[in-house]
């Protein structure tokens, strides 16, 4: 992990047109579709507001969803995960995508791939609170990296 | 009456009394019983009504095969049907020995047709057992055989089972192969009928009489079908039956039946696992080609951009090159994919409200560049083609596009022509005719019979001038075979050239979107130089400023990056809501302002796919595309169902966004 990251900072130090090496936890061609809206390539502002307006986006989303989780509330947490889940698609972000596509099945008493019915709702709530605290683990992988990137 | 007939007899000896036909009926010294022409019994003997246990008002009036049947007679219905049947259709006498009857017993069934200027008034049946003239028969039968050693060969054949009916189809030989495999001993079949070893469903289709026919008038009959054994275990058996003339005399069939169980088992076994691994090739080959396809893109994405920055002269022409094999790549790729995605069934139509006029304009401008210069690229559609259909309208473009692209290529001079027309059409259905004829090189009568074949390439020499897969025409025939329609190629009649044309059975639209009248119907084009043709960005650019769009989506990060995708495609008026009540409202208070609605499907108060079906109830027929990061198929035609256009999936690809937009704006 450290290995990567010096090498994150050496691209970054050189490559003023470079993009970022974004990992695999972002989807390089959407978010470079972003990345061409932005009228000045040193300002990025728009590309800037949408992805810090992601961030508190997100982070208010985690926090309902700890609350929801806490009050066992299956459709209030598959509706969040489908709100977070547009957005992140939006910006690329596979792996949080997946994981909100996750929770947005698990709230529906299905299972991860939404195809098979779930009943149990402890097991579902139980899924739920293992995919949160992944979901905030790749979140803050990608805040990250494209934070590093808007410095 | 009766004083007629005295009148006529007076000059003749008066007879003595004859016995009423009752009385001699009644009386009659054996069983029997007198049929009118439906075989329903008028009279039966004293003795038969006797022997069998019946009274007369039981069985008057009813056919005598029910009788038989109900009350499970002696002999069994088919035999004595089969008698009656011959001797029916010979018109005359007919006896048959030797049926099989309970335990040891064995009958002779009489049937004497009664028949006045050849036709049949009645039928009398007498019944006899003979079980002692049978074994009589039987030891003088064993003696007599014309030829022993030839007799006993097919006695000990093991597996073949051979036997021979008589002419009214009951079992008469028996030997150890038709023991071994049907599981009757000799004893217990002899004089049965042969229908017994066919299955229920056999003998209610009526075979076994089919087949005794088909072998009385072609001298033989074979059959490959499911047979029964005596404990009811079904064998698939191979039939063969033959009719055996002795002296001219028909005397009965040779039947034999193999036991080919194990062969079919084998066979579906070889089938099935000819298939499986034909699945997992077509699988393994998809799966391939969409793998190499991702890469494949950002490889195109990069040289775009590389393509942008500052090149020299020749760094430009080397990556020109690059750019030009790797569209070749991914279409080679993509035909690939369709081709294994047809082959393996896993192909869906995408059904849509689709404008084949549309479709067809488009495929035509997009296809002016690469038309050679001084060549008219023309299209028209008869004015009866209906405006909306559904359909697939990707694929109908695919196929107009291979077949008229295929046509361009092949012409140096002369004209491209595409021309569409209703062929025919129901109150819900229509089939479209599109006919794309060219003065380009031909095809040789040789080579026509293999076009539509895969990975072929008509004209050897054609190969380095014309590049291509092959797979084009293949890909067609099966698109337009899964869209109920047809293919064919024929000469020009007018000129060199091809005529390439196919149909496609479409049904008509529910929902009518009002569409712009396409206001040139006939386009001609005749083409100075390549480069003219607008790359559909631009296109939509320049349409863009004049769209007036509304967008709901409750998701302010996606919101934000959909609208300004939007402004930098130049679209200017962008309305903006967060649910699907506010959609309607905006939608219905500005049905003539907007050209179109992008709506996401899940959405807080109210859903865009409810938002969008009260849309339409309310009349409004503007272009309603779909956004969503679902991407079942089976989510997707529910949102066709409800009243979409069309959709996009998230996150939203500007090129994608770019061809909807214009298809549905323009």
């Amino acid at each position: 992990m450290p290995d990567t990251h010096s090498h994150e900072e050496d691209r970054s130090e050189e490559g003023s047109v470079g993009l970022p090496d974004l990992g695999d936890s972002i989807d390089a061609m959407t978010f470079e579709q972003i990345l061409e809206m932005d009228d000045d390539e040193d300002e990025r502002e728009f590309s800037r507001s949408i992805v810090f307006g992601f961030f508190e986006q997100a982070e208010q989303t985690f926090k309902k969803m700890d609350d929801a989780l806490e009050e066992r509330d299956l459709a209030t947490l598959s509706s969040l995960g489908h709100f977070l889940k547009g957005s992140s698609a939006t910006l690329g972000l596979t792996k949080v995508k997946d994981s909100c596509e996750k929770i947005q099945h698990y709230g529906q008493l299905k299972d991860e791939a939404g195809t098979t019915d779930e009943p149990d709702e402890d097991k579902c709530l139980e899924r739920i609170k293992d995919t949160l605290v992944a979901v905030k683990e790749e979140y803050a992988e990608v805040e990250k990296v494209l934070k590093k990137f808007y410095a | 009456m009766d004083s007629t007939s005295d009148n006529e007899l007076t000059p003749t000896k008066c007879p003595p009394a004859l016995p009423t036909i009752d009385d001699f009926l009644a009386s009659y010294p054996a069983y029997a019983i007198l049929l009118d022409p439906a075989y329903r019994i008028l009279k039966a003997s004293d003795k038969f009504l006797t022997y069998y246990g019946l009274a007369e008002h039981e069985i008057i009036g009813s056919s005598l095969i029910d009788v038989i049947n109900e009350f499970k007679l002696i002999p069994d219905s088919d035999s004595t049907r089969a008698v009656i049947e011959i001797a029916r259709s010979s018109g005359k006498v007919y006896v048959a020995d030797d049926i099989k009857g309970e335990e040891e017993s064995f009958w002779t069934l009489q049937s004497n047709p009664i028949i006045k200027g050849g036709v049949l008034l009645y039928m009398f049946v007498s019944i006899k057992e003979t079980t002692s003239e049978h074994t009589d028969r039987e030891s003088i039968n064993d003696q007599m055989d014309s030829s022993d050693s030839y007799r006993i060969l097919v006695q000990q054949v093991k597996d073949y089972a051979m036997f021979m009916l008589d002419p009214a189809g009951l079992v008469k030989t028996w030997n150890v192969g038709a023991q071994l495999l049907k599981g009757y001993a000799k004893e217990e079949i002899i004089g049965r009928h042969f229908s017994t070893f066919y299955t229920p469903e056999d003998l209610a289709a009526g075979k076994p009489q089919k087949e005794i026919e088909i072998a009385l008038r072609e001298g033989k009959v074979e059959d490959e079908s499911w047979r029964l054994k005596k404990n009811g275990e079904r064998f698939w058996a191979n039939v063969t039956i033959t009719t055996v003339y002795r002296g001219g005399v028909h005397v009965g069939f040779a039947k034999i039946t193999r036991d080919l169980t194990e062969r079919k088992a084998a066979e579906n076994r070889l089938i099935e696992s000819y298939k499986e691994a034909d699945k997992t090739k077509s699988a393994f080959v998809a799966n391939m080609s969409h793998e190499i396809r991702t890469p494949l893109n950002c490889l195109m994405i990069s040289l775009d951009l590389l393509l942008g920055t500052e090149l020299t002269g020749q760094q430009k022409e080397h990556a020109d090159i690059m750019k030009e094999s790797g569209a070749i790549l991914a279409q080679i790729i993509n035909e690939v994919l369709d081709l294994s995605k047809l082959d393996s069934g896993g192909f869906a139509l995408n059904v849509e409200t689709i404008n084949i006029a549309n479709i067809t304009a488009v495929v035509v401008r997009g296809l002016k560049p690469t038309v050679k210069p001084g060549v008219l690229l023309e299209s028209a559609i008869d004015e009866d083609v209906p405006n909306s259909v559904k359909g697939d309208g990707l694929r109908y473009r695919q196929i107009v596009q291979n077949l008229t692209s295929n046509a361009i290529k092949f012409t140096e001079a002369g004209s491209v022509f595409v021309y569409t027309s209703l062929e025919s059409e129901t109150l819900t259905s229509c089939t479209i005719k599109t006919v794309i004829t060219d003065t380009g090189i031909g095809i040789s009568a040789d080579a026509a019979g293999l076009l539509f074949t895969r990975f072929t390439q008509i004209d050897p020499s054609a190969t380095k001038l014309y590049k291509g897969t092959g797979l084009g025409l293949t890909i067609s025939k099966a698109m337009v075979e899964l869209m109920d329609g047809a293919i064919g190629y024929h000469p020009n009649p007018d000129a060199e050239g091809s005529v390439f044309w196919f149909t496609v059975k479409l049904d008509k639209a529910g929902i009518t979107t009002p569409l712009q009248e396409i206001q040139n119907r006939m386009e001609s084009v005749t083409l100075a130089s390549p480069g003219e043709s607008i790359a559909p960005a631009d296109e939509l650019q320049a349409l863009a400023p004049t769209k007036h769009l509304l967008v709901a989506e409750d998701n302010l990060v996606t919101q934000k990056v959909v609208v300004m995708l939007l402004k930098k495609l130049g679209f200017t008026h962008i309305d903006l809501c967060v649910n699907g009540a506010e959609a309607i409202e905006k939608a219905k208070e500005n049905k003539l302002v907007y050209a179109g609605i992008l709506m996401d499907i899940s959405m807080p108060i109210m859903s865009g796919l409810t938002a969008t079906a009260e849309i339409r109830r309310a009349g409004i027929g503007l272009p309603i595309i779909a956004m969503t990061a679902n991407a079942l198929k089976s989510d997707v035609e529910g949102y066709l169902e409800k009243g979409f256009n069309a959709y996009v999936s998230k996150p939203v690809d500007k090129a994608v966004l770019v061809e909807v937009l214009l298809k549905w704006l323009k």
